[in-house]
């Protein structure tokens, strides 16, 4: 009878005790999905027919020799590496910045997450029109400083880089406010203990701040970089992929195949598979960070 | 103490949500002895608040069709906006929601006869009631794939020149007149560019989507082009005739600088109606989103005398939820195209009309062009629409090679002719694969 | 470094270092602004983060003509409010707003819930599996939804929550985002707490609910921000799930009804966006209370 009692209490059973609810939600519509979508990687199909026919790995073997989807890749890959290492530095240094009592905090603090919920249409309306290559008021103000004129969103070689800060303006509040409820926790002896010793800003920041918002920075980085690679709303409501392909992502392709071109032709399937080589390299980057971040990251001791 | 607290309200919460809902399930049809319920989907919109004219014809007409028969009742719901519908659509059936008539754009006829529920109304348009003949040319090919009629046109309109007089009148230009060349276009259009004040001649959609592409089908079709070959299995656009349209367009953008390019085709209305460019190329549609112009609209200019123009036609779309409903879609389909209905409708929203018999009565396009100042010149220019695009599977793939050709020039990326070589052998290599 | 502190040492130090603001304790009393020197970089900051939220609220402002201009008008002459009430008319803005308002309430707090459980069994318990369970659940973020759209549809619809307001609720009543960010979060909190409290013979559920959770106000407060805006923001999946039934929509479903076919009633639209925005606002000014420093070392002292 002790030894139930003790395994019905014991770390094991309270454990899956209280993961149950979520791990049993997300097995259901979570994992079951990919499960099934995954099954459809493996298949000839359109989303609009019932009709499916096995088709092995062909449709894996098929985005070898597809160009659109290469250019989709590298410009998926140049979106990821400009975004999360600005994001996140960003966030980090608005954070620290926000992180204080004076004036006007509040409303500070508000207008860094307004971003955030702004809605993308409305985004896209405002950047659109800030980066119009006659209109905008981007070449104006760089005009009057001798810069410029730019094309932004209208030259291939200029859109990416215009995309990843119109998302970067977009997303820093969300980045932000992690940061903040990190920097709540870092115990205040530390800091006044740095203070006694005569350390300098920097030095506090390096040895006492980025140190302990290690957790919050590797949440971060593997959050951000599952968006970035999953890049989709900014691209289908606002730049189309264009101009020429160079701001279409792998998801934005994606959905094209599935619900645009592959609907009359069977392209449902191939569609999948790349969706689950994306998944592939996403899972390993998160391996990658996650193991990488838990060496490195300092948590309480 | 805490979880107590947060229990309760989301218990509450989660009895609401159940509650919620229970009325007004898409139509389970008549069980027996109640009206045969079929559900209309479309993406009409809102103004103020209110539905939009548009809307407010849709449902002025269904209240009619509901008043007059008890044995069917037509239940609209505005399912989505229109670039939406072919999705939510693709979910839903996948579900078995589908409604019983939804609002497509005509260039989902091809993915839509995948669909096993489709309703072939290729019988149905023998009937004379249904007076198939009537219908404008131009919608009924598009509704037409690989000999089954799939829809029915729901709406159809064409491009045409709307320009500024103002605009012309400060700078001395004539207006456009029905036998301009695309020469005479171009050359109005470099004189009423003004980098002073960041005035166009001419904006252009340059998105690379079926919408750049349309704009550049009737030039094509003009200078005596085609898009596909006879027997669909190769490109065509790549011919004399294409380089030739092209160019006209590429001279513009690239050279003349009187083009302004709308990469993600958001702006232009915007900019007509500020007065920043004299010409747009576009439809009937688009005439309520200039308030502020005094604009006046033309046919096409023309090549060699050719001024034929492009229709897009959209479709209404009709699925099979079993035979009583849609038995009762295609009855009340019927009622709902029939001339009388077209004409009504045409009057109260300035949608062009969708039959000959319509547009040919006496003193309507007069009537049309008297509520809504330019339209009747579009209805006019119906007699214009001498081809359709291509109502194939593989269109979507093609369209995004056209477009970015297009786009590819016009950017100045590429010459006329190596644009439309590299999409033509893009396409080749589409049409090659096996259906 | 150390990193404890005495009663007596917490007294001497100078409250501007209490503040945070480390380095700035010499400099503090030679200040050549009548302001802090943050104001330089936070003013500029926040002007930039508001622009187009300002061309919201001026279009919100304008009539529908007004609207329809490029370059926008910034300067619209007059004022026009009554798109407001106009927007609120629209025929079921107010069902709309309670749909959204229930469901998202109880997403956000079934997610404080579950997620809180989840997090606080991966970051401080032991168990067989965890890491593997952690690493699938993970998993489930890797996939883009339109991906998975359709396979979740029809669960949906085989549990026959199409078209009611629990095929909104039920999926998405526990996050996986929300279980990493909290399990992030409690591996920060010190552990001497909660095993002081276990070797006086606390449960598990005791712990969390006393310890773990009133320390973690700050990231729970975030949480419930963000799913917050998540849930009240949500398109696609309400424009799937939600069909003919529409009682059942939701603020963002019923507000795309302002796009029409061919024109967007883009005063309108804007109008019922600053209104629909102001929810997830006025959530996160309620939740900076929650973002106070000291409430970690309330537990060391003594």
């Amino acid at each position: 009878m002790e030894r139930v009692r003790r395994a019905l209490t014991s770390d094991h059973a309270i454990g899956w005790v209280f993961v149950a609810p979520s791990v049993l939600l997300v097995a259901i519509f979570g994992l079951y999905p990919i499960l099934s979508g995954l099954w459809l990687s493996f298949q000839k199909a359109s989303l609009l027919s019932p009709v499916r026919e096995f088709a092995g790995l062909e449709n894996y073997r098929a985005i070898m020799d597809d160009p659109r989807l290469k250019q989709a890749a590298i410009n998926t890959i140049y979106y990821t590496v400009l975004f999360v290492p600005i994001s996140i530095l960003g966030a980090l240094a608005i954070a620290i910045a926000l992180n204080r009592r004076i004036r006007f905090i509040r409303f500070y603090r508000l207008a860094v997450f307004i971003p955030v919920v702004t809605s993308t249409i409305a985004t896209g309306i405002m950047f659109l029109w800030l980066l119009d290559s006659t209109y905008g008021l981007a070449n104006w103000a760089l005009g009057g400083i001798g810069l410029g004129p730019f094309g932004f969103f209208e030259r291939p070689s200029q859109a990416m880089p215009s995309l990843v800060a119109m998302t970067i303006w977009g997303w820093l509040g969300f980045d932000t406010i992690i940061y903040l409820a990190a920097l709540q926790g870092i115990p205040q002896e530390l800091s006044e203990a740095a203070a006694i010793d005569g350390a300098g800003r920097w030095s506090t920041f390096r040895n006492v701040t980025w140190p302990l918002v290690g957790p919050a920075t590797l949440l971060l980085v593997v959050w951000s970089t599952l968006s970035a690679l999953q890049l989709f709303d900014e691209v289908f409501f606002v730049t189309k992929g264009g101009p020429l392909g160079r701001t279409s992502v792998v998801v934005f392709y994606v959905y094209r195949l599935a619900f645009e071109q592959g609907l009359a032709i069977p392209l449902a399937g191939y569609a999948a598979a790349i969706a689950y080589v994306l998944f592939l390299v996403v899972l390993a980057l998160a391996l990658v960070q996650f193991w990488m971040g838990n060496r490195m990251v300092h948590y309480s001791s | 103490m805490k979880k107590t607290w947060l229990i309760a309200p989301l218990l509450f919460a989660l009895v609401a949500a159940a509650c919620t809902g229970d009325d007004g399930d898409g139509g389970d049809g008549g069980d027996g002895g109640g009206p045969v319920e079929i559900v209309l989907w479309h993406g009409y919109g809102s103004a103020q608040g209110e539905p939009d004219a548009e809307w407010q014809s849709l449902l002025d007409r269904v209240d009619e069709f509901n008043a007059s028969r008890s044995d069917i009742r037509v239940l609209p719901i505005r399912c989505c906006t229109n670039d939406k519908a072919l999705e939510k659509l693709t979910v839903a059936l996948q579900g078995d929601e589908a409604p019983d008539v939804t609002y497509q754009y005509g260039s989902s006829i091809p993915q839509l006869a995948a669909a096993p529920s489709v309703v072939d109304l290729t019988e149905w348009s023998q009937d004379p009631d249904v007076d198939w003949p009537d219908f404008i040319p131009g919608a009924a090919a598009a509704a037409t794939y690989e000999g089954r009629i799939l829809g029915v046109p729901a709406l159809i309109d064409n491009l045409a020149i709307v320009y500024n007089k103002e605009l012309f009148d400060a700078a001395g230009v004539d207006h456009p007149s029905p036998d301009w060349t695309w020469d005479d276009f171009r050359a109005a259009a470099a004189e009423l560019t003004d980098p002073a004040t960041q005035t166009f001649g001419f904006a252009f959609p340059a998105d690379a989507s079926e919408d750049t592409v349309w704009h550049y089908d009737p030039m094509l079709w003009q200078a005596g082009g085609s898009i596909l070959s006879e027997d669909g299995t190769q490109a065509a656009f790549d011919s004399e005739a294409g380089v030739r349209a092209l160019e006209v367009l590429r001279a513009m953008a690239v050279d003349d600088g009187s083009m302004y390019l709308d990469l993600q085709n958001a702006k232009i209305d915007d900019l007509f109606n500020t007065g920043k460019t004299a010409m747009v190329i576009t439809g009937p549609w688009a005439l309520s989103a200039y308030p502020d112009v005094d604009y006046g609209v033309e046919v096409l200019p023309g090549f060699d005398g050719d001024h034929q123009t492009i229709a897009g036609p959209d479709m209404w779309v009709v699925f099979d939820n079993g035979e009583e409903r849609a038995q009762a879609a295609l009855e009340f389909v019927t009622w709902f195209t029939a001339p009388e209905q077209i004409r009504t409708d045409s009057l109260a929203t300035g949608h062009l009309p969708l039959r000959i018999s319509v547009i040919e009565e006496p003193g309507f396009t007069d009537e049309l062009e008297g509520s809504f100042p330019g339209v009747g010149v579009f209805a006019e220019n119906l007699a214009n629409v001498k081809q359709a695009r291509p109502v194939i599977a593989t269109y979507p793939q093609i369209s995004v090679a056209m477009g970015e050709a297009i786009v590819a020039a016009l950017l100045g990326e590429k010459t006329s002719q190596q644009a439309l070589a590299d999409a033509a052998e893009e396409v080749n290599g589409i049409l090659a694969l096996p259906a | 470094m150390s990193a404890t502190a005495t009663a007596d040492q917490l007294e001497r130090v100078d409250p501007a270092a209490l503040r945070g603001e480390v380095g700035m304790v010499e400099r503090r009393r030679r200040r050549w602004l009548p302001f802090s020197p943050w104001h330089l970089f936070l003013l500029p900051l926040a002007v930039v983060m508001l622009v187009p939220m300002l061309w919201m609220l001026v279009a919100s402002l304008e009539t529908l003509d007004q609207t329809r201009h490029f370059p926008p008008i910034l300067w619209p002459g007059t004022l026009r409010f009554e798109n407001y009430p106009n927007a609120l008319r629209a025929a079921d803005m107010g069902t709309w707003f309670w749909n959204t308002f229930v469901v998202t309430a109880t997403v956000v707090l079934s997610n404080l819930v579950l997620c809180s459980l989840a997090a606080y069994a991966f970051a401080r318990m032991r168990f067989l599996g965890s890491k593997a369970v952690y690493f699938l659940l993970l998993a489930t973020l890797m996939v883009p939804l339109q991906v998975v759209l359709i396979p979740t549809f029809l669960i949906v619809k085989s549990l026959g929550l199409i078209d009611h307001l629990g095929a909104l609720i039920v999926p998405n009543l526990a996050n996986v985002f929300g279980i990493f960010m909290l399990t992030q979060f409690f591996k920060t909190l010190p552990v001497e707490l909660e095993e002081a409290a276990r070797i006086d013979g606390a449960s598990r559920l005791g712990i969390l609910v006393k310890i773990v959770i009133p320390l973690s106000a700050p990231a729970l407060a975030t949480l419930a921000v963000i799913q917050f805006m998540w849930t009240w923001n949500d398109f696609l999946w309400p424009l799937v799930t939600i069909i003919n039934n529409e009682g059942a929509y939701t603020l963002q479903l019923g507000l795309a009804q302002f796009q029409g076919a061919h024109q967007t009633d883009t005063s309108l639209l804007m109008a019922a966006n600053v209104m629909s925005m102001l929810p997830m606002l006025v959530l996160f000014l309620l939740a900076q209370r929650y973002f106070v420093r000291g409430i970690a070392t309330q537990g060391l002292k003594g």
